[in-house]
């Protein structure tokens, strides 16, 4: 006879009713793929295109080898790129400092100027670095500047709100200690503060920066200069081999500055 | 080293009817009436919640006093808002039980920050500090055994040498009253005694009314020229520190002192 006492059969745990565990996975399954036709629905995707095989099948083939010889002049572009990105990176980190400061809500001065910070934060992350490229592009011409400006907003948006929130939560004990010794706001945050959040502001900057190196050669593009712009005109002009040479110099490029940088965060927090 | 600006005659800190109710409603302080006079030393006893911290933070206006008032040096506590607060608090060198020290800057740095309201702004943020204030510095150092740590960072200092330079940066900023909030709560008995011993050595030489809190009752009894008890905000003990009996202690904790009030139990651990 089985004795059941606390959910324990002869004093075993019973294992739980896989029953709606199933059902719910079945609802999500039937959820996602409902998702997927009506997505493919609304942009005009069919079957037919998939099997379409051969217009994918000759780009295969034009796409490859790539073209070796074409590395000389890629050097100078992507050069570019990486200066674009790091003019964004300095301008924005520098940028972003006083802005986070002023956003952190323990550390902010007045609420007013908290509330302002914050704010103007939230819209400088809202809006894409495409948008941002537009709109200096208009104002000072297409090209690497308005790329590097794109950039500086793209960096001042995402490495104050990350160092904002690393202010949020630091030890204000020690802020109180230069307070007992007179100090002043600019002096408490000099003091207390920005030694609190230095390496994790240092380590957003350069996260920022491996951002900025892919995001500059998104914005070539549209015109801001660099090897984006070399990509476009050789795929403008059906040269896919070379396409392929440029795409692999980016990716060994960007892989390498990823990991420089991400090896010097490790070693900074 | 002597304290700056300290009109002869009046008491080094005067409670006046001082209250502190906390914004939860809390009671810190309870209409205390107390002289200090110029140069002494006095310990503060009292079980924990009585209101020791919060009547050394009503000296520089780290807390908010409700009622009556504090004049530290002549000046009024309630009274200073803004720069003239600041320069009170200049005037009044703080030590905290948890030393407060910036861990990545160096000792020298650490100290330095004793200066704040005496050097400009744009000085410190250069990193340009005047000849005098570097020299008061090291000398505040050298008080207290730790000149030839000025260039090591902080958080490599054991914590008996961090409390001292807790000590040497209140010296550095030239004070006419030096409090210490269980600056030996952290500490081993025998640490505990040298940083006992340079607090009385600096009461003594220089002058520097000194109001310290303190747990151990024989720890009181030695060093103080004058102890007051404190319970639920009051005073309820102010006497002669080689005076104090059992019965006094007693009276303040509403119970016998025990192992555990007194260091050298400790000892025999
Ligand atoms: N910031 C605060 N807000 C509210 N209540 C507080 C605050 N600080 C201290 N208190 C309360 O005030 C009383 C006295 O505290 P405190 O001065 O820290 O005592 P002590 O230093 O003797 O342990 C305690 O009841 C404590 O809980
Ligand atoms: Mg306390």
């Amino acid at each position: 006879m089985n004795s059941i006492v606390n959910g324990m059969v002869n004093g075993r745990p019973v294992p739980p009713s896989r029953v709606r565990g199933r059902v719910l996975a079945a609802v999500a399954l039937l959820l996602l793929a409902g998702l997927t036709a009506w997505s493919a629905a609304g942009i005009g995707v069919t079957l037919e295109v998939f099997l379409n095989a051969s217009r994918i099948g000759r780009l295969v083939e034009e796409s490859f080898p790539p073209a070796w010889n074409f590395w000389p002049r890629l050097v100078k572009p992507l050069l570019e790129t990486v200066q674009i990105a790091i003019l964004g990176t300095l301008f924005g980190g520098i940028a972003a400092l006083p802005l986070a400061v002023l956003a952190a809500r323990t550390v902010s001065p007045s609420r007013p100027l908290y509330w302002l910070s914050r704010n103007v934060m939230n819209v400088l992350r809202t809006m894409p670095d495409l948008f941002w490229a537009m709109l200096f592009a208009s104002a000072v011409g297409f090209g690497p500047f308005a790329g590097s400006l794109a950039l500086t907003v793209f960096t001042v948006a995402v490495v104050s709100k990350l160092t904002s929130e690393s202010a949020e939560s630091i030890d204000l004990k020690l802020t109180e200690a230069v307070r007992a010794s007179g100090g002043n706001w600019l002096e408490t945050v000099w003091f207390s503060v920005l030694p609190q959040v230095l390496p994790q502001y240092v380590s957003y900057v350069l996260y920022a920066f491996e951002l900025n190196v892919r995001a500059s050669t998104v914005l070539g593009l549209v015109g801001a200069g660099g090897i984006g712009m070399v990509l476009n005109t050789q795929r403008t002009t059906f040269q896919y081999a070379r396409v392929t040479m440029i795409v692999l110099f980016i990716f060994a490029v960007v892989l390498a500055i990823e990991q420089l940088s991400a090896a010097a965060r490790r070693r900074l927090v | 080293m002597t304290a700056e600006g300290s009109p002869a005659g009046s008491p080094a800190i005067r409670f006046d009817g001082t209250s502190v109710v906390y914004p939860n409603g809390v009671k810190g302080l309870d209409a205390v009436d107390l002289e200090v006079p110029r140069g002494e030393l006095v310990v503060v006893v009292g079980l924990s919640g009585a209101g020791k911290s919060t009547l050394l933070r009503a000296v520089n206006g780290l807390v908010r006093i409700t009622g009556g008032d504090v004049v530290v040096d002549g000046r009024s506590v309630r009274a200073s808002h803004g720069a003239g607060l600041r320069d009170l608090r200049a005037s009044v060198g703080m030590i905290f039980q948890d030393y407060r020290l910036v861990r990545r800057l160096s000792v020298l740095q650490n100290v330095l920050v004793g200066r704040v309201a005496r050097v400009p702004t744009w000085r410190q943020l250069a990193g340009l500090w005047p000849k005098e204030d570097v020299a008061l510095a090291l000398d505040s150092l050298d008080r207290v055994g730790l000149a030839d740590r000025a260039y090591v960072k902080a958080g490599q200092l054991s914590g008996g040498q961090q409390q001292r330079v807790g000590i040497a940066r209140a010296l550095a900023q030239k004070p006419a009253v030096i409090l210490a909030d269980e600056p030996v709560a952290s500490l081993d008995p025998v640490t505990s005694r040298q940083v006992m011993d340079d607090l009385q050595r600096i009461n003594r030489d220089l002058g520097i009314t000194t109001l310290v809190n303190l747990h151990f009752l024989d720890l009181a009894k030695e060093y103080a020229e004058r102890i007051i008890g404190l319970s639920q905000g009051r005073v309820v003990f102010d006497g002669a520190g080689a005076g104090v009996t059992a019965d006094d202690f007693a009276e303040i904790y509403g119970r016998h002192p025990t192992a555990e009030d007194v260091l050298e139990a400790q000892v025999a651990l």
